[in-house]
């Protein structure tokens, strides 16, 4: 602080700046009263005196009672809520708990693949659950070639029953061109 | 007026507490009521921000150490729970605190608790643009009358800054009634 001091009055003489005797010495007492005065001036300004608030009638009257009733009623939900807090804790630690046991539980078991399904288990998988496969998808799997209507009807249908259908269903059976000769038996 | 020092010593005491709360709301309500409702502006928003400090300084009252004076503690939750407010409202109308502060202005224009002329209005625009700090150091020392040393007690802030803030916040509000 002194050397800095020092060293700026070297300088300032060396520059032959000069100021008036005493001028540090009342420098704070200037300076506060320039504050004092700034202050005093923003009294007068243009700044309104007041900001054009105001409050139902009677408000302050029945404030007090108000704040003191709800203080009271307040205090009962709060008591009640920590309550609550401590079972919800509880609670949670001891489900963590059980779900870090049946983790580790369920990781340290042997892997199981495929095979080690029951084929009793994938049927009743195929039967419970629908797969909503389309029919592109059936035939990639199944060889429709291979296929006859037979192999996916329970009760094997005959040509017989077909006729009979058809005979019942048709307005006029000729119209389905059947090679009559093939079916002169059934007339 | 009963001794702060005595009122403090009642709320603590369970017998005594009911008695002391009203007696503390009965000297402070209008205070603090004014020095809320110079941040959140609208009437509804500062009736219930007082509502919540009174509730949150019963509860509380236990761990006042009375390192400072109880006035300036309740200022201090007054004005964490005015400011938390209007964050919270500024969240939830998914809007920047900036934007809050110009629309709750706008907002005044139709309040029928605001009875503030042109000039007034003006004013409150000015003081939205202003930092959280500047606005509170003008309200408080401007409006409310507090001295330095109290305003410095609430906002923990030495009186140097205070007196630096209020003349900074002076000089833009000047400028901002002054021009178009």
């Amino acid at each position: 602080m002194f050397n800095g001091q020092s060293s700026n009055m070297k300088k300032d003489h060396k520059s032959k700046f000069k100021t008036p005797e005493g001028y540090f010495d009342s420098f704070h007492d200037r300076l506060m009263d320039k504050i004092q005065q700034e202050e005093t001036v923003s009294e007068t300004s243009i700044i309104p005196k007041s900001d054009g608030f105001g409050v139902p009638e009677g408000y302050f009257d029945s404030l007090t009672n108000e704040v003191v009733a709800k203080a009271d009623q307040k205090e009962v939900k709060v008591v009640q809520l920590k309550t609550y807090k401590r079972y919800f804790y509880g609670a949670a630690s001891i489900a963590a708990v059980f779900l870090l046991f049946l983790m580790l539980n369920t990781n340290n078991d042997t892997s199981l693949d495929f095979d080690d399904l029951a084929s009793a288990e994938i049927t009743a998988y195929f039967d419970d659950v629908e797969l909503g496969l389309s029919s592109y998808e059936l035939a990639e799997a199944i060889p429709a070639n291979e296929l006859t209507l037979n192999d996916v009807l329970e009760n094997g249908l005959e040509d017989e029953n077909i006729l009979e259908y058809l005979d019942e269903n048709v307005a006029d059976i000729e119209d389905l061109n059947l090679d009559y000769e093939d079916y002169e038996d059934y007339e | 007026m009963i001794a702060e020092e005595t009122l403090v010593n009642e709320l603590k005491n369970k017998e005594s507490q009911a008695k002391a709360f009203e007696v503390l709301v009965n000297t402070y309500k209008e205070r603090l009521y004014w020095h809320i409702r110079r941040i959140v502006l609208n009437h509804d928003d500062a009736d219930d921000v007082l509502q919540n400090t009174f509730i949150k300084v019963y509860r509380n009252i236990d761990g006042f150490k009375g390192d400072s004076k109880l006035y300036s503690w309740m200022y201090r939750i007054a004005t964490n729970e005015s400011l938390t407010f209007l964050k919270q409202k500024s969240k939830k109308l998914g809007i920047s605190d900036e934007e809050l502060k110009m629309s709750l202005v706008e907002n005044l224009q139709s309040d029928v608790y605001f009875e503030g002329d042109e000039i007034q209005l003006k004013l409150q625009k000015a003081l939205a643009t202003l930092p959280d700090k500047q606005k509170l150091v003008f309200t408080m020392k401007y409006f409310q009358e507090m001295k330095y040393e109290e305003i410095s007690e609430v906002l923990e802030t030495s009186v140097g800054a205070l007196k630096a803030s209020y003349h900074l916040a002076v000089k833009k509000i000047e400028t901002y009634l002054t021009t178009d």
